[in-house]
């Protein structure tokens, strides 16, 4: 069961790229691209949809 | 014409012997000939069965074969739409616990546990097993154990086993045409529960169709084969993309909301009709076992043996859907090369041993001081990948930006510290 769900912003522009999702009772956590066809996307679209939160950081300066 | 009545005809000397001259045709009542100019030997239609070719008994001086009739090269290599039917690779680990509500996860490689509708006390365990039907070549078996039961099934809940398949992958079976191809289904199974079970196609485009069929366990504890053939949809076509465009599912447990219909041929949706007939709860004992291997699904209306793959192949299909960079139990290991984009950047990269269906996700164990950088004669831990650069379905680019610190531009190389470190990706339908 998803936790939480925070926006990553990376590339060389620092644009939104990706999610990192954490999960209740476990220490697994996945980055997940901006792709549709990927079914992580899919369940965190899902899991928005429910009512839940994305965690927005502002960018980080990476260059 | 004259006749000659001889019991044979030997030569005169060495072992050869020589009937007519060139440009002579030399015919057997039976309706085969023998051209001697040519050296063609010409037998009527049907005169060759299976019976008379033993196994490989064909060679093919050539470079191509050609098909007739409405055989199709689908009826020859990779005819078994299924991946990993026999059950032989599972990336993600043996042993799969605590499944049931709310973590329905793939398991084995290309086959998922899912556990739909209201919510159920049932648990189990997927794990692969090594109890596979005697004399049939097979290894591995998937097999599930209740571990915690419910003896009463809410209406809406229903647990199967599936997998699924890319609409690209399908195109050559038709659908949405006249000629649409009949599929067929076969499956070794064996369970301590004997009964009748559900089992059901779904195509899984923009509009969903249901086939569910039954098939019945009739010995306890006894490898049964089991053949199920589906009649092809003249009606809607398979998205021609790496979607999920057909799915199987062996139901398991299904309430009366999910079995109470009809088995039904392509049709809409019907939930009552996915499992319908089914009999069996293999939630109502913790005693209660169900395996399977062996599982085809191939073009026609009948079952050929099983298609046994060289490993490597079987392994490289179920890379493009998932991944194992690097396992739990694989600690003490670099697995990575990266460097400091920065002084507090690290920047990795890998590429995939097979082009992946989507961009996948990283999938990793976190926990403190999981990893460790390597650079310029100093370790640097960090719990996790926390920083994706790029995900493309043939490689990929991430790093931590957390929790490093050292040089921009010294390279290095990340290590695996603890045995429950993982690094996996994702592109599973």
């Amino acid at each position: 069961m998803i936790d939480t769900v925070t926006k990553i912003y990376g590339g060389m522009n620092n644009e939104h790229n990706g999610y990192k999702v954490t999960y209740v009772n476990s220490n697994k956590i996945l980055l997940v691209p901006l792709d549709e066809a990927n079914t992580d996307y899919q369940a965190i679209q899902e899991w928005i949809a429910d009512g839940n939160t994305v965690i927005d950081n502002p960018p980080q300066e990476n260059n | 014409m004259s006749k000659i009545e001889v019991d044979t005809i030997a030569p005169q000397s060495g072992t050869t012997v020589t009937l007519g001259e060139a440009g002579d045709t030399i015919t057997v009542p039976t309706g085969a000939t023998f051209d001697a100019s040519s050296g063609t030997l010409t037998l009527p239609d049907g005169s060759v069965t299976n019976a008379k070719l033993a196994n490989s008994a064909i060679t093919l001086n050539g470079n191509s074969v050609s098909l007739g009739g409405s055989a199709s090269i689908a009826s020859g290599m990779f005819r078994n739409i299924i991946i990993n039917g026999d059950m032989s690779i599972s990336q993600r680990g043996t042993s799969f616990t605590g499944l049931g509500d709310t973590n329905s996860q793939y398991t084995l490689d290309r086959f998922k546990w899912v556990e739909e509708g209201a919510t159920d006390t049932a648990e189990y365990t997927v794990s692969q097993s090594t109890d596979v039907p005697t004399g049939q070549g097979f290894s591995k078996s998937l097999k599930i154990d209740c571990t915690t039961a419910d003896t009463s099934v809410d209406a809406n809940n229903i647990q199967y086993i599936g997998t699924a398949i890319e609409g690209q992958n399908l195109q050559y079976l038709k659908y949405g045409t006249s000629n649409a191809e009949s599929t067929t289904l076969s499956f070794w199974v064996r369970s301590n529960k004997t009964g009748t079970y559900g089992v059901a196609l779904i195509s899984n485009d923009s509009t969903e169709y249901l086939y569910s069929q039954t098939y019945t366990i009739n010995s306890a504890d006894t490898w049964e084969k089991k053949t199920l053939t589906f009649v092809g949809d003249t009606s809607a076509n398979f998205d021609d993309d790496n979607g999920n465009s057909l799915l199987i599912q062996w139901y398991l447990v299904a309430g009366t909301n999910k079995s109470s219909g009809s088995s039904q041929t392509w049709g809409s949706y019907t939930q009552a009709n996915r499992a319908a007939g089914q009999t069996v709860n293999l939630a109502d004992s913790t005693s209660n076992e169900w395996y399977i291997t062996g599982v085809q699904l191939e073009a026609g209306t009948s079952a050929s043996d099983f298609e046994f793959l060289p490993v490597d192949v079987k392994l490289a299909r179920c890379q493009r859907y998932y991944y194992a960079l690097l396992n739990t139990g694989e600690n003490d290991n670099y697995f990575l090369s990266g460097y400091y984009y920065t002084g507090s950047f690290i920047y990795c990269h890998t590429e995939f041993p097979t082009q992946m269906r989507a961009s996948p996700s990283l999938v990793q164990g976190s926990g403190t001081d999981y990893y460790t950088f390597y650079s310029n004669g100093s370790g640097d831990g960090f719990d996790s990948f926390n920083y994706n650069i790029t995900f493309l379905t043939r490689n990929a680019t991430f790093g931590n930006n957390s929790q490093v610190s050292g040089t921009g531009g010294n390279a290095g190389r990340v290590y695996s510290t603890n045995t429950n470190s993982y690094v996996h990706f994702n592109a599973e339908l």
